[in-house]
């Protein structure tokens, strides 16, 4: 390359100083065309050989001189001293750049500079915008357009190898283009013996993705457009080439069709595209989705006492609240009601705003969890995966870090405990990999927390002895599977004879149900031997408010959680005393109750009519008498004081709009300790 | 096998590089220097491809590639032109004087000859 490159440079001494010549003789004879002609040449061998030989800056510097001719010629532009002038300086320039080679001294670099800046200028000035001038453009940017999808159809006529034309080749080029996908279709092939070879029986149907637009296309197929029958369509703005449904598509269609239908295909990618731009919005806006809830939790952090504050006054106006209401019921005043009314609407509304700010997802207490599964395992060498549904489940702040202890304890009682050696596990036929499931969930006002195992479960028989050795019951007991379940919340309870470090002697399940207890939950277990073990913890949604049944029994006031009411009935106060074993029919059914009047021992009489209040207790429901019923009412819970701590019938208190108070009761816990006097629970 | 091919360029430089790849490629090669100047080895030669620059003094390369097609015997022999340019309007005009394709400069070797086998066999 280099002995060309020599000679190039001989070629452009000799080019340039034809240029200079010619430059000088058109001086005096500046409307005279050919010499025009020949400078525009002259300039043009200039730049084809300086490209060649890389000469770079030659070829740029060359490439505008050659533009402002070619204005000229064009009769774009008029030749003048000016632009003699420039073209002279040039020339001289030129003749530096073959001689000193393009990397010269800084003084070159400054005049090269300056000269191209002046010829640019020419040309700016003179230049009316004109599109279809070829010459001002860039020779070779080629339009951007956005990327779309183009269908080719390609059918060289059976000539076109005479033409020097090989159809493979344009494919080769469009391929150069884009992404492509290409069918050959074969279907006209003559019969073998008769083909013949210098004839092209073969036609394609292409497929192309590219941003260079439709007209970089076409120019592939200048040379060929009268050997072929070729069609080019934009079927699509988005790249369908990575679209699996439609390359699926276009194979089966092509394999059962001659003939590409181009408005059929144009349909087809119509529908498509809906389906992909929309599949493409649900991402995008699902990634939105995910930033906005970022940004929420960690824009917002406010010192939990400020929360605290603020839900103590938010309670304290669901209070006046209350007695509004009650004071606009009795004075009858014009126009107070609605305005009470609407106060009781906005501090509904507050309250749930701000108890809501106080509700933070399960998740949080999750990896928690997820690291004792990992490191316990590892310690017990089981091999457990720890899974969780619904952790975006939302509970009390209060609540959940209540739950957290009796939380890690199921799970490790679960770990220890319910599930099996790997080997166990593969003697009974398991998968060898055990799971332990935490699933929270709605239900109601509550929430409920599962934790389910797929271990080796708790055999009831097994419940019993325990029980019977312990002397929790005695041997005669009769109890339901759940009943013997419930027995392993007794304290002291374990079935467990071995002693381990992690889960102790199973001494927990009676602090897991107490400690659940204190935030107002329940919790259950149920278990199938060689199945598993679900323990479902059934929790408020908060602690400090409750939606309430306001009931009167004499002149004291109760509350009653409203969660738990089931119905309410209405009793001649005869039929209750002359009930036998506190059992009451009603709805074809029979109920037991509890005489709340005696077990709080209020003085005074019972009204002749009395009401039954049916709340759910366990799986049976169990009444409650009362004198009267109020109606609904949302307390906002009170803590009691030390004295009362002890006692565990009464959750806490509320003031009634009246500013009298109300006890709140808790009925699962008064049903669980006054049953046995009254009534016989479950039977 | 070798082809017979004709390289038309007013610049020997380039004449020099096209005719070297050609030949090192196992080419026969024929020069000339202008149109004009190369019609004069149409007759006979039996050539199997013409390159031919399009600017050039005396006769063009448009007016050169449309004197061949008129000759019979080279109606379909392929010619490609070398240009500077890649307009679509100047390969048409140079496709509607009858030329094959095009090769664009500046060029390497390997290119070159991929686009001399495109439409030569």
């Amino acid at each position: 390359m280099e002995k060309f490159r020599e000679k190039f440079i001989e070629e452009a001494n000799d080019l340039i100083n034809e240029l200079e010549k010619l430059l000088l003789d058109i001086e005096g004879n500046q409307d005279n065309p050919d010499l025009i002609q020949q400078i525009f040449r002259v300039m043009h061998s200039l730049k084809g050989g300086s490209s060649m030989f890389g000469f770079n800056k030659m070829d740029k510097f060359t490439h505008h001189l050659e533009n402002i001719y070619d204005l000229i010629r064009n009769k774009k532009l008029k030749i003048n001293e000016e632009i003699l002038d420039i073209t002279l300086a040039s020339v001289d320039h030129l003749r530096n750049l073959v001689h000193e080679g393009e990397d010269a001294d800084t003084q070159n670099q400054e005049q090269h500079d300056l000269l191209l800046s002046k010829i640019l200028q020419l040309i700016d000035e003179n230049v009316v915008i004109d599109e279809t001038s070829p010459t001002i453009q860039e020779t070779d940017s080629r339009d951007i357009e956005d990327e779309a999808t183009y269908y080719i159809s390609f059918k060289p006529h059976a000539n076109i190898f005479k033409f020097g034309t090989n159809p493979l080749y344009l494919i080769d080029e469009l391929c150069e283009i884009g992404p492509t996908k290409v069918f050959v279709r074969t279907d006209e092939l003559p019969e073998f013996d008769t083909i013949n070879n210098t004839e092209c029986h073969l036609y394609w149907d292409i497929f192309l993705v590219t941003n260079l637009g439709i007209n970089t296309i076409g120019e592939v197929f200048i040379f060929a457009d009268e050997q072929c029958d070729l069609s080019i369509h934009k079927i699509s703005d988005i790249n369908l080439l990575e679209e699996e449904s439609f390359l699926g598509i276009i194979d089966e269609t092509i394999k059962n069709q001659k003939e590409i239908d181009i408005n059929q295909l144009k349909q087809l990618t119509n529908d498509l595209e809906k389906v992909f731009v929309k599949a493409q919005e649900d991402q995008t806006k699902q990634t939105i989705n995910f930033s906005t809830i970022d940004a929420n939790i960690s824009s917002i952090r406010v010192s939990s006492e400020k929360l605290d504050n603020l839900i103590n006054w938010v309670s304290e106006l669901v209070t006046i609240q209350a007695r509004l209401s009650l004071f606009a019921q009795e004075t009858e005043t014009n126009g107070l009601t609605p305005i009470s009314e609407e106060v009781e609407k906005i501090s509904r509304r507050l309250r749930d705003d701000v108890f809501s700010i106080r509700l933070i997802p399960i998740e949080n207490m999750i990896t928690r969890f997820q690291r004792l599964v990992r490191e316990l395992s590892q310690e017990l060498n089981k091999d457990v995966v720890f899974k969780t549904e619904g952790t975006e489940t939302e509970l009390d702040k209060n609540i959940i870090e209540a739950l957290a202890d009796p939380l890690l304890h199921i799970i490790r009682n679960s770990l220890d405990h319910g599930i099996e050696t790997t080997d166990e596990r593969q003697i009974n036929g398991k998968p060898k990999r055990a799971t332990i499931l935490l699933k929270a969930f709605y239900s109601g006002t509550n929430v409920i927390i599962q934790i389910s195992d797929d271990g080796k479960g708790i055999d009831p028989e097994k419940i019993r002895n325990q029980a019977i050795l312990k002397g929790i019951i005695t041997s005669d007991s009769e109890l339901n599977k759940k009943d013997t379940f419930d027995l392993l919340f007794q304290p002291g309870f374990s079935t467990t004879q071995k002693v381990t470090k992690v889960s102790g002697r199973g001494v927990g399940m009676d602090v897991v149900k107490r400690k659940i207890a204190e935030i107002r939950g329940e919790v259950d277990i149920d278990s199938e031997i060689n199945e598993g073990t679900t323990i479902t913890i059934r929790l408020p949604l908060t602690l400090s408010i409750i939606d309430g049944l306001l009931v009167q029994i004499g002149t004291t006031k109760f509350v009653i959680p409203l969660s738990s009411v089931y119905k309410c009935y209405e009793f001649k106060h005869e039929t209750l005393a002359n009930s036998i074993n506190n059992l009451i029919r009603t709805d074809n059914q029979e109920i037991a109750y509890l005489n709340l009047r005696e077990l709080f021992e209020i003085e005074g009489d019972a009204p002749e009519t009395e009401h039954v209040v049916a709340v759910q207790f366990g799986d049976t429901r169990i009444g409650l008498s009362v004198d009267n019923i109020i109606g609904q009412y949302q307390a906002v819970l009170k803590p009691l004081g030390k004295l009362y701590k002890k006692q565990q019938t009464i959750s806490g208190a509320t003031i009634l709009g009246d500013g009298t108070v109300a006890l709140v009761m808790d009925s699962n816990k008064l049903i669980n300790q006054f049953a046995n006097n009254q009534i016989k629970v479950g039977g | 096998m070798g082809k017979k091919i004709l390289i038309v360029d007013d610049s020997e430089s380039i004449r020099e590089v096209v005719s070297f790849t050609l030949e090192n490629a196992g080419h026969e090669v024929l020069k000339g220097v202008d149109g004009e100047d190369a019609l004069q080895y149409l007759d006979g030669s039996n050539l199997d491809l013409i390159i031919t620059d399009l600017h050039m003094p005396n006769m063009d390369g448009i007016e050169f590639i449309k004197s061949v097609r008129k000759i019979d015997e080279y109606q379909f022999v392929p010619i490609l032109f070398l240009t500077t340019e890649s307009q679509t309007a100047k390969k048409m005009e140079a496709k509607d004087a009858g030329a094959t394709g095009w090769i664009i400069k500046p060029f390497i070797p390997e290119k070159l000859l991929a686009a001399i086998n495109k439409v030569v066999r």
